[in-house]
């Protein structure tokens, strides 16, 4: 980090932490970085566990939603009927925000764990799907007979020239969907949760201590930038290709 | 046709009917002819006349209505990896792969064990010339790169048969001209037997033995042309009466049916 940014960075909590100290603005909207360490300080053993629950959500979300998204993209992409059904069905499903199931999840999967994982899932699922069904669309017929002609199997066609040919697509997919499961796992947890950094956050809220709110909002948000970095390690790993050919097609 | 040289690939009596809402469409009729080993043969017919159909049915990956293909005798069924190889106007090669590996693959999906693999490659490199791009990608290549790549992969099996659908359909005219000779020059080094697919009469012309000339709905064989002129062809050959004459001759084939398909309203050519 060149000191040029830590200069501005040093300024910019220096200005935050005036704007607090001179109370400029209330306690309740704004916590100042020193609030935020003394909460850290004081309750980290609290927040450890409740990151542990949540890290342990998205872990498992992620590892369904990747799975089914791809699973089913497949499918729908190489069967054209499948996407002709299925795609209307998943449009018109879209069309009422998510967050408004949520309550059925609560009821099917209970309180804990379970029902932020499937909610995460269901979230996650669907632009991974499609992005993987447009992908999978995309690919040049002539790639699937070239592949039965060389003795492949469906499978064999599938898993050695489709989903290659298609990862362009499906990476941009997994990177809405990753994101989309991070959201899905904090936002049930505020909801109703019996733990995780959802519930942290929405449980200060609900005593009045900022200080622990943002911490816990730092902890989200830490939660989707390794989900992020995450993803982009792997990308890179399957796409590096793309980027060499950039211009071309 | 010499009675002595065995057929390698036979049509018996093929056809297609493809049935798109419930309306079936006749693509191909009672298509029937054999090719003998080692010749050249080309295809050409109006564009929709089930070319592409009929090449996908020799290779065993579009199953026929009527008729049945044998190879070396036996019918066709399923693809037949190891004595038949299929190339497109793409080059369908898989982009992520060094060029090298491209031409392994087959071979890999075939068991090939990695060291004879990398000796097959090295060979099929050699044999089109562009050895020196083994470890490029696909799309460091040119257009007639690709397609000489297309043709070593095609060719590492060791298959007997080459199957070309259009495969220089989408290269500019120089370039389409120089890949004709280099594919004459590698089908005299490697003996194999190719059956071709062109839009082009004087590509078809000035590569083949045999010219198939194909009608259009149905797809039927309505000339079997005898390109008997000499070999090694060069491009003066082109320009010769003799050429000229025969080109003619299925030119007239074609736009004759055509003008029989006149009432439908068909103007393909
Ligand atoms: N899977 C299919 N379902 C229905 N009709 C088909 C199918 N495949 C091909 N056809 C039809 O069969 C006919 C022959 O198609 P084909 O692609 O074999 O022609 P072609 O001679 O190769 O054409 P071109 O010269 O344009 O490549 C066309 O009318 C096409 O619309
Ligand atoms: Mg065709």
């Amino acid at each position: 980090m060149s000191v040029r940014r830590l200069i501005v960075i040093v300024i910019a909590l220096g200005v935050w932490e005036a704007v607090r100290r001179f109370n400029l603005v209330g306690p309740l909207l704004l916590a100042s970085p020193s609030e935020i360490v003394a909460a850290l300080v004081k309750s980290w053993p609290d927040y450890l566990v409740a990151l542990r629950f949540t890290v342990s959500e998205i872990v498992i979300a992620l590892a369904f939603a990747w799975a089914l998204g791809i699973g089913a993209g497949v499918v729908a992409g190489v069967r054209p009927f499948f996407g002709a059904v299925s795609g209307p069905l998943l449009s018109s499903l879209f069309a009422v925000p998510l967050i408004t199931w949520y309550p059925l999840f609560m009821v099917w999967f209970g309180i804990g764990m379970a029902s932020k994982i499937a909610y995460a899932v269901v979230s996650g699922f669907f632009p991974i799907a499609i992005n993987t069904m447009n992908g999978v669309r995309g690919v040049d017929p002539h790639y699937f007979v070239f592949g039965r002609a060389i003795g492949c199997s469906r499978l064999q066609v599938v898993l050695r020239i489709l989903l290659p040919m298609a990862m362009p697509s499906i990476a941009s997919g997994l990177r809405i969907g990753t994101a989309l499961v991070v959201i899905g796992v904090i936002v049930a947890e505020m909801l109703a949760s019996l733990g995780g950094v959802g519930y942290q956050i929405s449980y200060y809220q609900s005593v009045y201590q900022t200080g622990h709110v943002y911490l816990g909002i730092l902890f989200a948000l830490a939660c989707a930038l390794a989900a992020n970095w995450g993803l982009s390690v792997i990308e890179r790993r399957f796409t590096h290709w793309r980027e060499l050919q950039i211009g071309e097609r | 046709m010499a009675p002595a040289i065995p057929v390698v690939i036979e049509a018996r009596g093929l056809g297609k009917i493809f049935s798109v809402e419930r309306a079936p469409i006749v693509a191909l009729q009672d298509i029937s002819f054999a090719v003998p080993e080692g010749r050249f043969v080309s295809l050409v017919g109006p564009s929709g006349c089930g070319k592409s159909t009929l090449l996908q049915m020799l290779a065993g990956l579009v199953p026929s209505t009527t008729g049945e293909v044998l190879v070396d005798g036996a019918v066709v069924r399923r693809p037949i990896p190891e004595k038949i190889s299929v190339m497109f106007q793409d080059a369908t090669l898989l982009p992520w792969k060094r060029i090298a590996e491209n031409i392994e693959f087959p071979l890999e999906i075939a068991g090939v064990p990695a060291a004879e693999r990398h000796a097959r490659a090295a060979g099929m490199l050699a044999l089109v010339g562009l050895s020196e791009f083994a470890e490029r990608y696909p799309h460091e290549l040119s257009g007639g790169m690709r397609q000489r790549i297309a043709i070593a992969r095609g060719l590492a099996p060791n298959p007997r048969i080459l199957l070309m659908d259009e495969p220089f359909g989408a290269l500019d005219e120089q370039t389409r001209i120089k890949m004709g000779h280099e594919l004459l020059r590698i089908w005299a080094k490697t003996k194999k037997t190719i059956f071709f697919i062109t839009h082009s009469l004087t590509e078809a012309l000035f590569l083949s033995d045999i010219v198939l000339v194909m009608s259009h709905r149905p797809g039927r064989i309505v000339g079997v042309i005898d390109a008997a002129l000499p070999r090694p062809r060069t491009y003066d050959i082109i320009g010769s009466a003799e050429f000229g004459a025969v080109r003619n001759r299925i030119w007239k084939l074609i736009s004759q049916d055509d003008t029989e398909a006149g009432e439908t309203g068909m103007a393909s050519l």
